[in-house]
């Protein structure tokens, strides 16, 4: 009798949606997983074995591993760029008024709500406009904006939960400015900058359309599928959004795990 | 301790620097160049308001507008009403296991946005994923037409791609409804369904709202997902606004509709907003 309340207690409809949304966030990228696996060409079932002809063919193509150190190369820069500029204006987001904060805040975070094919093609104006070209260096320049504020609301909610007094404390036992910052603020705010600096560069890897308007030849990995897609029906797509995949959720999950330890 | 004015101001310089540069710059180019002419293959800087009167007065482009609209309406709906439950059950029904599954959702949504649209296009089309596995269990013997590349390829896709940027803000608006108002509200004789009708959702309307606009605001300007999963009759007017920065080779003409794209939407989402407030009050 016990077990039968128990397993009428158990909220089986809630399970059951929650399981079939997650089923629905992560088939499709297991469908890419499990056919970069495939022995045959065909991209349907039934499935037909498992071989790794795919990944030799693009880990053996100079223009896919060139796109890859592409990505890498952006994926860095966007990071440490992201993070320098987000810690520091993080640390100066402290020190204004609730006011002048907010406002801040709201302006900080417009360009993630801003669509980002209308981003691109300005940038993609502004670059025509300045004369510089469309480069590598052009698309990083527009990462950054879009990695700038997740990397800032990362760093924010940190520092708010951060104790001031701890500064003051250290400052009134004679340690200089500087000192009680290395020793008192960045121990704490580290683990966020560096799980910011993570998530930076998972968005920049993952990017695509700011890259489509303003890499010019200089092709990123996402960019290298994408060209390969509307040739004609090519297996290694698989391959190349399964390795796409793996960079982009290893550190968006080590970053997540970093930055959401407190509040989990 | 008071921060010292200067130092705050040294810290936010080169963020701000940065912002201008390299944000609101090439916005303000933007809707400069929406004012060019285009002549020769060349933009040049000839002030023209014919760009507009194009993008406003055409059909072609009205019929893209309006289709843009009914698409986004669609998924932004159904990614708030399945954001608004899902949000509901992790917090309230299992709610032990909250923080796991929330942080599933928050990893999905980083990564894999061009591979999650060449995920759907493998799984749609009449010799897609989903028809030959239905064919081969033998549930179907002719492709269905559903299930072809087209509007609700589109939409399925994009529910996809945009469902855990409508989570979050919802999830994060129902944290401050404790579980102890659903239970004084199932006490005094709710359903289940009800209290989630009438407590939660106006405690956490302003988190289904914010949901409802950054996803309407994202699909609106969606162009890769209507390009690889829909046929001539599905593109939206970023596939417009694209093709006009690409072949099209008009940049003045793409400016515009991207101006008026940002006009149309600042307006419904303005009227929605004020609604949302008379409506709460």
């Amino acid at each position: 009798m016990r077990r039968l309340a128990r397993w009428r207690r158990t909220p089986w409809a809630s399970i059951l949606y929650v399981a079939l949304v997650l089923l629905f966030l992560f088939v499709p990228l297991a469908i890419v997983v499990l056919f970069s696996f495939h022995a045959s060409p065909r991209m349907a079932f039934p499935f037909q074995g498992f071989s790794l002809r795919w990944y030799e063919e693009i880990f053996t193509d100079v223009e896919i591993l060139r796109a890859m150190g592409r990505s890498a190369i952006a994926a860095v820069t966007t990071g440490l760029v992201t993070a320098i500029l987000g810690t520091l204006a993080g640390l100066g987001i402290v020190g204004l008024n609730a006011r002048a904060k907010g406002a801040v805040m709201f302006f900080a975070m417009i360009p993630m709500s801003f669509p980002a094919l209308l981003y691109a093609i300005g940038l993609a104006v502004y670059y025509r406009e300045l004369g510089v070209g469309f480069s590598l260096g052009a698309t990083i320049a527009g990462q950054i904006i879009q990695s700038l504020p997740f990397v800032l609301l990362v760093i924010s909610a940190t520092l708010d939960r951060f104790r001031f007094s701890l500064i003051e404390a250290a400052r009134d036992l004679g340690a200089g400015a500087f000192h009680a910052f290395r020793t008192i603020t960045l121990p704490i705010i580290l683990p966020a900058v560096l799980g910011s600096m993570l998530l930076a560069m998972a968005l920049s890897a993952d990017e695509f359309i700011v890259a489509f308007f303003t890499a010019g030849q200089d092709k990123t990995l996402p960019l290298m599928m994408y060209g390969r897609l509307n040739v004609k029906l090519d297996p290694s797509i698989n391959a190349i959004g399964t390795v796409l995949l793996v960079a982009t959720s290893a550190l968006a999950f080590i970053s997540a795990r970093r930055t959401s330890k407190e509040s989990l | 301790m008071k921060p010292n004015r200067i130092v705050t101001a040294l810290q936010l310089a080169p963020a701000s620097v940065y912002y201008s540069a390299l944000f609101g710059a090439p916005l303000i180019l933007l809707v400069v160049y929406s004012f060019y002419t285009t002549e020769n293959f060349d933009f040049i800087p000839q002030f023209t308001l014919d760009n507009y009167v194009t993008a406003w007065t055409s059909d072609v482009y009205r019929t893209y507008f309006a289709r843009t609209l009914r698409i986004s309406a669609i998924t932004a709906l159904a990614i708030a009403v399945v954001g608004f439950f899902y949000s509901y059950v992790i917090t309230y029904t299992l709610r032990a296991h909250r923080a796991v599954l929330y942080f599933l959702v928050l990893v999905s949504m980083f990564g894999g946005y061009l591979v999650r649209i060449y995920a759907w296009r493998s799984i749609f089309g009449a010799e897609g994923i989903a028809n030959s596995a239905l064919m081969s269990t033998g549930i179907i013997s002719e492709p269905l037409d559903l299930l072809r590349n087209g509007e609700f390829a589109i939409v399925v896709a994009m529910i996809n791609f945009y469902l855990p940027l409508g989570i979050l803000p919802i999830y994060a608006a129902m944290q401050n409804v404790g579980p102890g108002q659903i239970e004084a509200a199932q006490d005094l004789g709710s359903s289940r369904l009800g209290a989630a009708g009438k407590v939660v959702l106006p405690l956490a309307l302003r988190g289904v709202t914010v949901a409802f606009v950054f996803t309407f605001i994202a699909t609106a300007a969606e162009w890769l997902t209507p390009q690889l999963l829909g046929g001539t009759e599905d593109q939206m007017i970023g596939n417009r606004i694209a093709y006009q920065f690409g072949a099209g080779f008009d940049w003045p003409l793409g400016s515009a509709l991207a101006v008026t794209l940002v006009v149309v939407l600042a307006l419904l989402l303005g009227a929605m907003f004020t609604l949302v407030r008379r409506w709460i009050r």
